[in-house]
């Protein structure tokens, strides 16, 4: 086991919650673990971003003290040895926008239920028709 | 070069997000989904700690682990506590 099996085995992570969250959208009656599946593949998506920014070995993007005393390697160090940190950018962005759009989804299922009296899919449908 | 027991430790956290996932979805009490959605996205910061992505580390922490849960447990309480 080395470092590289961390990243292949993360991307195996990644790919199983966007499994299990899109079997929870497709086939979960309650309208609030809809919800959740809708979030689990937004992490998915974002541990695919962050995993391929990992680098084995390396060190978090920033200049520690050590590296700063090598000051005639600084820039050669750091670029050997950072991971690579612009999707850490994106899904800083993504993360936030994802809460929003999950605090979105939220209030609309408590108007579904203050109009519905239910959170099942299958009775609002029903009463919908009706 | 990491040692054995550093890469354990990312293979714990990758069964513990994928459980917790599972688990969470098949709770028929809606606020024991909300606890463990909780530790779920705590796990997912300190996996992408190990992944050397500090800064979002930082971010899902509190989003994941204190803010989307807090949602979640809102729209339980003026919704139903129990799936039907």
């Amino acid at each position: 086991m080395n470092g590289a099996d961390v990243q292949v085995w993360s991307f195996v992570t990644a790919g199983l919650m966007f499994i299990v969250g899109l079997y929870a959208i497709v086939f979960m009656e309650n309208l609030i673990k809809k919800v959740i599946g809708v979030m689990l593949i937004g992490d998915a998506v974002n541990l695919v971003l962050i995993t391929s920014g990992f680098k084995p070995g390396g060190i978090v993007p920033i200049i520690g003290e050590e590296l700063y005393n090598n000051a005639s390697g600084l820039f050669q160090g750091f670029a050997d040895q950072a991971a690579y940190s612009l999707p850490f950018a994106l899904v800083l962005t993504n993360i936030v926008i994802g809460a929003s759009t999950l605090a979105v989804l939220l209030g609309l299922t408590i108007k579904l239920y203050q109009r519905y009296n239910s959170l099942s899919v299958t009775t609002i449908f029903k009463e919908d028709e009706s | 070069m990491m040692g054995v027991l550093e890469i354990i430790i990312e293979f714990v956290l990758m069964f513990a997000i994928i459980a917790g996932s599972i688990m969470a979805l098949v709770q028929k009490d809606l606020m024991k989904m909300v606890v463990i959605i909780g530790f779920q996205g705590l796990g997912l910061a300190l996996l992408y700690q190990r992944l050397l992505a500090a800064d979002v580390a930082i971010t899902q922490a509190i989003l994941g682990s204190a803010l989307i849960p807090g949602l979640i447990a809102i729209t339980v309480f003026k919704t139903r506590r129990s799936e039907e």
